[in-house]
């Protein structure tokens, strides 16, 4: 078993009697940027949650450091994993300050609801997402591009090796997707390991260093994104006939829906 | 804008409380009301005992009338009202922040119901067990009754509500049946009971619920940040590690604990589990389970509802129940408005 490092070894997962993903194993490429793509319902979520252990994974395991996850102590685990999942609750009346300081949670204890490093760490995500000036503002009032940058703050402020995000650019306006998708370069720069699932391919192939792209609960590639995406794959993989192009800008493969 | 300072206080290395000052300000206000709304139950009236007996209380003498009013009639009576009132709050802020159901409190589970089902079957015994020991013993049937048909215990909001409406139909079947075919003393005693009445309480029934209140203290100080967090939802509370289905369970349980041991001393007072969390988060403005400033309200209300039973003419002799169905029914009312508008319900 690999060392340091948060891998599925024959996982199987679902909700019902029909598993949704089915023996699969996947190493999470260490201290890069992944995108998780494919259809939808082809098990994207399912996978980033088995990870994060909010889903229990039997048979099959998810190791962290060649350990099973289920050993780890639940704030253990969240201080090493972290999730933003698609569809997250903003609880009423909540400030930005307020939001981000729940990530810190992994941190306390029965009888602690504080430790010192949270101030720093809480600055820290603040400024690392431009949220700074607004952070005493309520969640609720925030425009839909900021809201999920406190989304990502809060993940932030729990100081982990590993963030995972379920479409954190979904329903957001392309100015505010290339936003997030910066911020998550930024992420993987720092040393961290962040794994994204993102609809859209040619942002996938341009802003991430690693693409991971899932059918019907089955990983059919993974590989560096400058070179996975071919024809053939989209058109296994979505039913699309397209053509690979060039981004103008970056150089990375771009795929274009061919004239019907 | 609410600017809602939050502040930290510290005991050495291990305890560290997060509060908020205007958190700790409403706490000492509602804690002053009770304590004068307190002193005039025990005052006011006919047989009220004296502002000077009062005071010479904590000296330690007082007229022989005065000790036994305080120590056999209403001192009982108020510490079972402050008691209860508080555990009614504290179960119906558990159960609408894991249930996420701000109509929801432990009487959809057909607690009350079941209590008063196995008040009524107790009563048919000539023996003559113990009320609260019936309401306990029907509540706890109730509930075991809701957990083995949603097939998942308490994990599912929606199961538990279905599975507690039909419970609570079987058990209100059993109490008829019982009020029709019992002797019409008996029956109209079981009337009282049945709508919640603080009338004859004494130091064992404010025992009872103070150990209850004394049990649950550890739990609801474990579960209280692990509550904030499930309002994140459920699987973003899960992976910073707050174990939302074991809280909700938890929770659930504690809530349960609380009501049926509230309405095993007080019978079953309709609305207070209702009402004590919106009212907690009106005055707080702020989310979460405001689990102290429900229990406060909680006893607010229903000390001060037993001590309109208690003086005011027109409501005299009532049972305090009838009072805060009352005044519970128009606010319920006034909640399902609210949520029409919001479009929810
Ligand atoms: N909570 C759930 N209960 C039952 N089925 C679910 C649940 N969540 C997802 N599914 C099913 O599992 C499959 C995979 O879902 P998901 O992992 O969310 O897909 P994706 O994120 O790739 O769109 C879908 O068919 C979906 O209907
Ligand atoms: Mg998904």
């Amino acid at each position: 078993m690999t060392y340091n490092l948060l891998a599925a070894r024959g996982l199987t997962v679902g909700y019902g009697a029909t598993p949704v993903i089915h023996d699969l194993d996947f190493d999470v490429p260490q201290g890069r940027f992944t995108a998780i793509v494919g259809p939808n319902g082809c098990g994207k979520s399912t996978l980033v949650k088995s990870l994060a252990r909010v889903l229990a994974t039997e048979p099959g395991m998810v190791t962290l450091d060649g350990k099973h996850v289920q050993a780890y102590r639940p704030r253990r685990l969240a201080q090493r994993v972290a999730l933003l999942p698609q569809h997250p609750t903003v609880p009423e009346g909540v400030t930005v300050r307020g939001l981000v300081a729940r990530g810190r949670y992994p941190y306390h204890g029965a009888l602690r609801q504080w430790s010192p490093q949270d101030t720093p760490a809480i600055d820290q995500a603040l400024n690392d997402t431009g949220l700074t000036e607004l952070a005493d503002m309520p969640v609720a009032a925030l425009s839909g591009g900021q809201r999920q940058r406190a989304w990502l703050a809060m993940v932030l402020a729990q100081q982990t090796d590993y963030v995972l995000l379920d479409e954190p650019t979904s329903f957001l306006d392309i100015a505010h997707q290339v936003d997030v998708l910066r911020l998550c370069r930024n992420i993987s720069n720092q040393g961290r390991t962040v794994v994204a699932v993102l609809h859209d391919l040619n942002q996938a192939a341009r802003y991430a260093d690693d693409l991971v792209v899932m059918r019907d609960g089955a990983i059919v590639a993974h590989g560096r994104s400058d070179t996975t995406l071919t024809s053939s794959l989209v058109s296994d993989v979505f039913g699309l006939d397209s053509m690979i192009g060039v981004d103008p800008c970056s150089g990375t493969p771009m795929v274009v829906p061919v004239a019907d | 804008m609410t600017q809602q300072q939050t502040k930290v206080f510290t005991i050495g290395e291990t305890i560290a409380v997060l509060y908020q000052r205007r958190h700790v300000v409403l706490w000492t206000i509602l804690a002053a009301l009770i304590l004068v709304l307190g002193i005039v139950t025990l005052v006011a009236g006919k047989l009220g005992i004296g502002m000077g007996d009062i005071i010479a209380l904590f000296g330690g003498e007082s007229s022989p009338t005065a000790t036994f009013v305080l120590e056999n009639l209403r001192g009982p009576r108020l510490l079972v009202a402050i008691l209860a009132g508080a555990a009614f709050g504290l179960s119906g802020a558990l159960f609408q922040t894991v249930t996420r159901n701000p109509l929801g409190s432990p009487d959809v589970l057909g607690l009350a119901a079941g209590a008063g089902a196995g008040v009524a079957v107790v009563s048919l015994f000539p023996t003559g067990l113990p009320t609260p020991i019936g309401a306990l013993a029907g509540a706890g049937v109730a509930i075991g009754l809701v957990a083995i048909a949603t097939g998942s215990g308490f994990t599912s909001p929606s199961r538990v509500i279905l599975a507690g409406i039909a419970v609570a139909a079987m058990a209100t079947a059993i109490t008829q049946f019982v009020v029709t075919a019992t002797l019409r003393d008996e029956a109209s005693r079981l009337a009282a009971y049945l709508v919640g009445s603080l009338n004859a309480r004494d130091l064992g029934h404010a025992g009872l619920i103070c150990l209850a209140l004394l049990i649950a203290l550890p739990l609801l100080i474990v579960l209280n940040p692990r509550l904030q967090l499930m309002e994140l939802g459920d699987e973003l509370a899960t992976s910073l590690g707050g174990k939302a289905t074991t809280t909700r369970t938890w929770a659930i349980v504690a809530s349960l604990m609380l009501a049926a041991m509230a309405v095993a001393v007080a019978g079953p007072i309709a609305f207070i589990a209702l009402m004590s969390p919106h009212a907690a988060r009106m005055l707080t403005r702020s989310t979460g389970p405001n689990l102290v400033t429900s229990a406060l309200v909680g006893a607010v209300l229903l000390v001060l509802a037993d001590l309109s039973v208690q003086q005011l003419p027109v409501l005299d002799g009532l049972p305090v129940g009838i009072i805060t169905a009352g005044f519970g029914g128009i606010f319920l009312g006034y909640l399902l408005l609210r949520e029409f508008r919001k479009g929810h319900a």
